[in-house]
């Protein structure tokens, strides 16, 4: 195999892992643009929901029940959230609310853990972890057929979500009370509809994530972590800015790939897990805004 | 084919309802989205509007004005007015009130069709003073509501007035339409010039569509031709390209929804044909060069180098003149990385031919257009010579000058060199004015149009400037200012610029700044002002135009001809110059005669050298001189 | 020619009262804001409410929108009196405002502002919009018509797409016009429309408010420090007072009366 196609095949599958950074990453940007908030609890979401799902399936009920009650079971999650802990909290700084999420993740993760005890569990999706045949067959790359379907999903969840927030009416509804709580409220747009409708769609994204990572690494408290990873995604592509992560998620999963594949062995390996935090700080340090981050306007 | 006899435009307006009537005649940008009236729309809503005209009084050989912006309710209006034989009287829509009272009382206009409130509050102020006129007809009905003139009635109802008329009584006005004749008068053009009162100037019907069938016939024109009406529709110029030409071929006119969005209704739209006046054309240089402001270090430099090709090959390209295989590449490699674009975003990607008319174009800015591949023509002719007097032919454009005579024109020069016209698009006579006419036309209908100017030769017309204006300096140097002003004015930072030197030692100039390109440029460097006045005493501006002044004395040094007339000494206007002062005419020709008046001072302490004209206007109006490149000619003597 | 203050002739005869405060008291904390001010608003005409800086305008109108919840006194919209008025409750009532320092979503575009002042005017919800079933896309249709009437009202087709926060500021003010008229509001706020404007812009805004109650009937309130500007627009006028209310009446009224006098030229209480 040529040099070329195993850079090629490195560089596909760290584009196939970004896109679930960035769909992680989403959920947090929904949350940023509409309440200022950074959720750290989401990576938490995370877990909680691939667990939960597991759980279900562990009470025996079958795959296509059980997402459907993940999903409402998340929705709750999110919407208690924005009531119980952050609509309290109204008019705080913003270092207050990370605080209060931060408070928000232990809790959850404790919650997670108590009710579906701590085991690691495997989540079969019926998508095979083999490589695709045709693929292999013609040019010799390894790709992985599951890896490929979470990514389809991943995309089409953005592309949903970002035609959503874009082109229609609620779209605008959010992105006034993104730029202007008060002038949001005097033209009768609910604050509290459009923080619950994000808080819960980020509870859903945190499931979908959930279940493609667990699914593919096992559901397990590591999913946290990696989870994480969405905050250079984050730092790059700018909180507000969903393309600006759509593309800081494929660059943090093809940099990872490729740094790991090509200078990882000459350092004993196992660099990906700080590899995007250095490129996320190359960032800050060149262009702090982000990617398509807005850019402080200045007016004399 | 039929329509090529006609020669009445309610003729051509039944011609092409006949045979087109399903085809876009007018499109109008409202609220967002264009809406499209067909020729048998334009007929049928001109017939009813007719209908209800005739029933109000309106006649044969009756005075119809029209007063606001290029809307199609403007034109049907048009329409309406030709089909009862009455001549319609196009009227600035920015004129003051004042301005208005003239050609309305001398008219004896007794209709007229106004925009909106704005025009009606004029009209009702000079109602008084205008006996004549009995009936104004709005269109927009905008803060109309408790208008209670017995004057006033609606577009809107007179409309459904004349729908009625027409549905309750045989007599439909076919036959008033019929009897109109191709000699009857059409339109009175009040044409204010850069000098002296405005004159009615009337055209006859088969005059304006003469000169529109030849210009069609020269460029090839059909009724798939769009074009932009978006001048003043009180000239000729807007009058021809609007009204007259798409009822010629049958082509459509499109109406923009106010005059900042132009651009951007002309990128949806693609005309294929277009006129500006130079001013216009200056504009959407300076929007360039904005834009171009706005790129990164890395566009700026690809424009450059692009336009550096362009000009080296651009109008070559375009003439069909041999250029070296690596030039055409270059070329068609920028062709689709810069030109393409730019074009698109000026609005032209669609452009056939361009005409510059109004006044003289400069030629550094005809060829910035000619290199990007936009086929811009500068055309010569006047309102009363029918507007179509002198154009070059695709392929045969030559810079500074207005190329060959259009067919039917005869042309031939006195002693002095001055231009005399007869054409068969020339006006019948000033409105009721048989002195003036005599003194103008003579008994074999030449034409004195007061421009001086030659054939060289290769056959191009050089029009060198009004023969009032051309002069001399003080050590016998021909001087003649608009070559000057031109290279001026093609400075972005320019807007406009007068410059004397008839029977004085030198040349000197008085700049009028672009605000928007000046202002961008003060907030780039953190320069603070307040408002207009105070940027244009800036020091650092006096230092940004004495340097652009310097380069165009360079520019200027290179000309044999100009050499000497470069500009020693300059200052800056406090205000800009408007058609509301009465500084530039309504299509933005500069009226050199007010500002040296109302400027005299200034002129003065500048040519007395004052560094500072205390007692000239405000006491911050400065005096600067400029720097000067020695000609070319006595640098080889030296 | 000067166009007299009230012309004898408009298009809306001004009518019954559609907005009564009674004994407003408003206090932050020890601060007093507004001690016990009554007044009224009359349907369809141009209410102004004036006074030296820190007299409490703006927090007067922060209380008729519900943005500040007064401790004592009562708020009546067409003769029914408003418990707990809520910004939102506001504007479902249709009282539309404009903020002092501009409020605007600087990140959309003009007409997307304009489109969000239209939240109330939909029905369809999130669901029906994320999956552009029928109803939410004539919605949408007829949002958009709306919009492009104020586009037009308001002479801004040239800036429809362009991101407000590249806009200089009068038209950002204008543009904040039309979010509230967007709404087709009753009864139009507007807290300072003409500070920081040049002598053309504050011309045109003018011009414009007395079209927006010209045309569409609409009653507006506003606040305003330019004397000139106040007395040309309004049909009344109340003037306040470090909270207090200290002149109420026609602008020729309230120029005579001596308190007005007075708080305008400092003298000392």
């Amino acid at each position: 195999m040529s040099d070329f196609l195993f850079f090629l095949e490195v560089l596909i599958g760290g584009l196939l892992a970004g896109s679930l950074y960035a769909l992680v990453a989403l959920g947090f940007v929904l949350i940023y643009k509409a309440s200022f908030v950074f959720n750290f609890a989401q990576s938490s979401f995370v877990f909680f929901a691939a667990l939960s799902l597991c759980g279900f399936m562990e009470l025996g009920l079958p795959m296509w029940a059980a997402v459907p009650v993940a999903i409402s079971l998340m929705v709750v999650v999110g919407m208690a959230t924005e009531r119980l802990v952050l609509r309290p909290l109204v008019g705080q700084s913003e270092e207050t609310l990370l605080m209060a999420t931060i408070g928000l993740a232990f809790v959850v993760e404790g919650l997670a853990q108590a009710v579906w005890g701590v085991e690691v569990r495997t989540l079969d999706l019926g998508v095979g972890h083999h490589p695709i045949e045709w693929v292999m067959d013609r040019w010799g790359m390894l790709i992985n057929k599951f890896d490929l379907v979470a990514a389809i999903v991943a995309w089409i969840l953005v592309a949903v979500l970002a035609l959503v927030f874009s082109r229609t009416k609620v779209g605008r509804g959010l992105r006034a009370v993104a730029d202007d709580n008060s002038a949001a409220l005097s033209i009768g747009i609910p604050l509290s509809h459009i923080w619950m409708l994000v808080w819960a769609t980020a509870g859903v994204v945190a499931l979908v994530a959930g279940m493609l990572w667990g699914a593919r690494n096992g559901v397990q408290f590591a999913l946290v972590d990696l989870a994480l990873k969405a905050l250079p995604v984050l730092i790059i592509g700018g909180f507000t800015s969903v393309p600006g992560v759509v593309v800081a998620g494929l660059l943090v999963g093809a940099f990872e790939s490729v740094t790991e594949f090509y200078i990882g062995p000459l350092v004993g390996g196992g660099i990906d897990a700080w590899t995007p935090y250095a490129l996320a700080v190359v960032f800050l340090m060149f262009r702090a805004e982000g990617l398509f981050g807005e850019k402080i306007i200045r007016r004399v | 084919m039929a329509g090529d006899l006609v020669d009445t435009f309610p003729e051509l307006l039944r011609y092409h309802a006949r045979k087109r009537g399903g085809r876009p005649a007018i499109r109008e940008k409202r609220r967002g989205i264009w809406h499209t009236l067909t020729w048998r729309d334009l007929a049928d809503e001109a017939e009813a509007l007719a209908t209800a005209l005739s029933a109000r009084g309106v006649q044969r050989g009756a005075h119809v004005a029209l007063l606001g912006d290029n809307r199609p309710r403007l034109y049907t209006a048009m329409c309406a007015a030709h089909w009862l034989g009455a001549v319609v009287v196009p009227l600035y829509q920015d004129a003051t009130a004042a301005e208005l009272t003239l050609p309305l009382q001398r008219a004896e206009v007794t209709h007229v069709f106004a925009e909106n409130q704005e025009q009606v509050d004029k009209l009702l102020a000079i109602l008084p003073s205008c006996p004549a006129l009995r009936c104004i007809v709005y269109d927009k009905d905008r803060g109309m509501r408790h208008y209670q003139q017995r004057e006033l009635v609606s577009y809107a109802s007179l409309l459904a007035e004349g729908r009625g008329l027409a549905e309750s009584k045989s007599a439909v006005p076919v036959a008033d339409a019929e009897r109109v004749a191709g000699q009857d008068p059409a339109v009175v053009f009040f044409t204010s010039g850069t000098m002296g009162p405005a004159k009615g100037v009337v055209v006859a019907h088969a005059s304006l569509i003469d000169r529109a069938r030849v210009a069609a016939a020269i460029e090839g024109m059909t009724d798939a031709d769009v074009t932009m009406a978006y001048l003043p529709p009180g000239w000729i110029g807007q009058n021809l390209c609007g009204y007259v030409q798409p009822m010629v071929v049958g082509s459509c006119v499109c109406c923009p929804e106010s005059a900042e969005t132009l651009l951007s209704d002309m990128r949806e739209i693609g005309p294929t044909c277009f006129l500006a006046t130079p001013r216009v054309l200056e504009a959407l240089l300076t929007q360039v060069s904005i834009r171009l402001e706005d790129a990164g270090r890395f566009g700026q430099a690809l424009y450059r180098r692009a336009i550096a090709v362009a000009r080296r090959v651009g109008a070559r390209i375009l003439a069909g003149e041999p250029v070296s295989v690596i030039d055409r590449a270059a070329y068609a490699a920028y062709d689709r990385s810069i030109y393409g674009p730019l074009r698109n975003a000026l609005g032209m990607r669609n452009v056939r031919v361009a005409y510059s008319a109004g006044d003289a174009i400069a030629p550094d800015l005809l060829m910035f257009f000619r290199s990007l591949g936009i086929n811009l023509k500068p055309l010569y002719g006047s309102t009363e010579t029918g507007f179509f007097v002198a154009m070059p032919r695709d392929r045969r454009v030559k810079p500074g000058t207005v190329g060959q005579v259009a067919d039917g024109v005869e042309l031939k020069f006195t002693p002095e060199r001055e231009i005399m016209v007869r054409s068969p698009g020339m006006f019948m006579a000033y409105h009721r004015d048989a002195e003036t006419t005599a003194g103008a036309m003579d008994a074999d209908g030449w034409f004195r149009t007061g421009d001086i100017g030659y054939f060289d030769e290769e056959g191009h017309l050089h029009i060198v400037d009004r023969a009032a204006c051309v002069g001399a300096l003080t050590d016998g140097t021909p001087y003649a200012p608009r070559a000057i002003e031109n290279k001026l004015k093609f400075v972005p930072y320019i807007k406009e610029a007068a410059a004397f030197g008839h029977r004085r030692g030198m040349v000197c100039a008085l700049i009028d700044i672009d605000p928007a390109v000046v202002s961008r440029w003060a907030d780039k460097r953190g320069i603070t002002y307040m408002g207009h006045a105070d940027l244009v005493s800036r020091e650092e501006v006096y230092d940004l135009i004495a340097g652009c002044i310097a380069e165009v004395n360079g520019h200027l040094a290179l000309d044999a001809a100009l050499a000497r007339c470069q500009i020693q000494r300059f200052s800056i206007l406090h205000k800009e110059l408007s058609a509301d002062d009465g500084l530039l005419t309504h299509t933005g020709k500069l009226c050199r005669d007010v500002i040296a008046d109302r400027y005299g001072e200034l002129v003065e302490a500048m040519y007395e050298g004052h560094a500072d004209a205390g007692k000239a206007g405000s006491p911050r109006t400065k005096i600067r001189n400029a720097q000067t490149v020695a000609p070319a000619a006595d640098r080889g003597a030296a | 020619m000067t166009a007299p203050v009230q012309s004898p002739r408009r298009a809306f005869d001004i009518g019954a009262p559609i907005l009564e405060l009674e004994s407003i008291s408003l206090r932050f904390g020890g601060v007093q804001a507004l001690t016990n001010i009554s007044f009224n608003v009359l349907e369809h005409e141009v209410r102004a409410i004036i006074g030296p800086n820190g007299a409490g305008k703006s927090s007067m109108l922060n209380v008729i929108n519900g943005v500040y919840v007064p401790q004592e006194g009562t708020i009546a919209f067409r003769g029914e009196q408003v418990k707990g008025m809520k910004p939102t409750r506001a504007a479902r009532l249709g009282i539309a405002r404009t903020f002092q320092n501009i409020a605007l979503f600087r990140g959309m575009s003009v007409l997307d502002n304009i489109m969000a002042g239209r939240t109330l005017q939909s029905r369809a919800g999130f669901l029906e919009v994320a999956l552009q079933l029928p109803r939410a896309r004539r919605e949408e249709t007829a949002n958009r018509e709306a919009a492009e009437e104020i586009i037009e009202f308001l002479a801004i087709e040239h800036i429809r797409r362009t991101p407000v926060a590249r806009l200089p500021y009068g038209l950002q003010k204008r543009v904040e016009l039309g979010r509230a008229l967007a709404a087709n509001p009753k009864v139009l706020l507007l807290d300072e429309p003409m500070a920081g404007m040049n002598i053309e812009e504050k011309q045109d805004m003018c011009r414009f408010i007395l079209d927006v109650n010209d045309h569409y009937g609409t009653t507006v309130v506003l606040i305003e420090h330019d004397m000139g500007v106040v007395m040309d627009l309004s049909d009344r006028v109340v003037v306040l007072d470090y909270g207090r209310k200290i002149g109420d009446g026609t602008p020729d009224e309230v120029r005579s009366n001596q308190d007005v006098i007075n708080a305008y030229l400092g003298v000392a209480h």
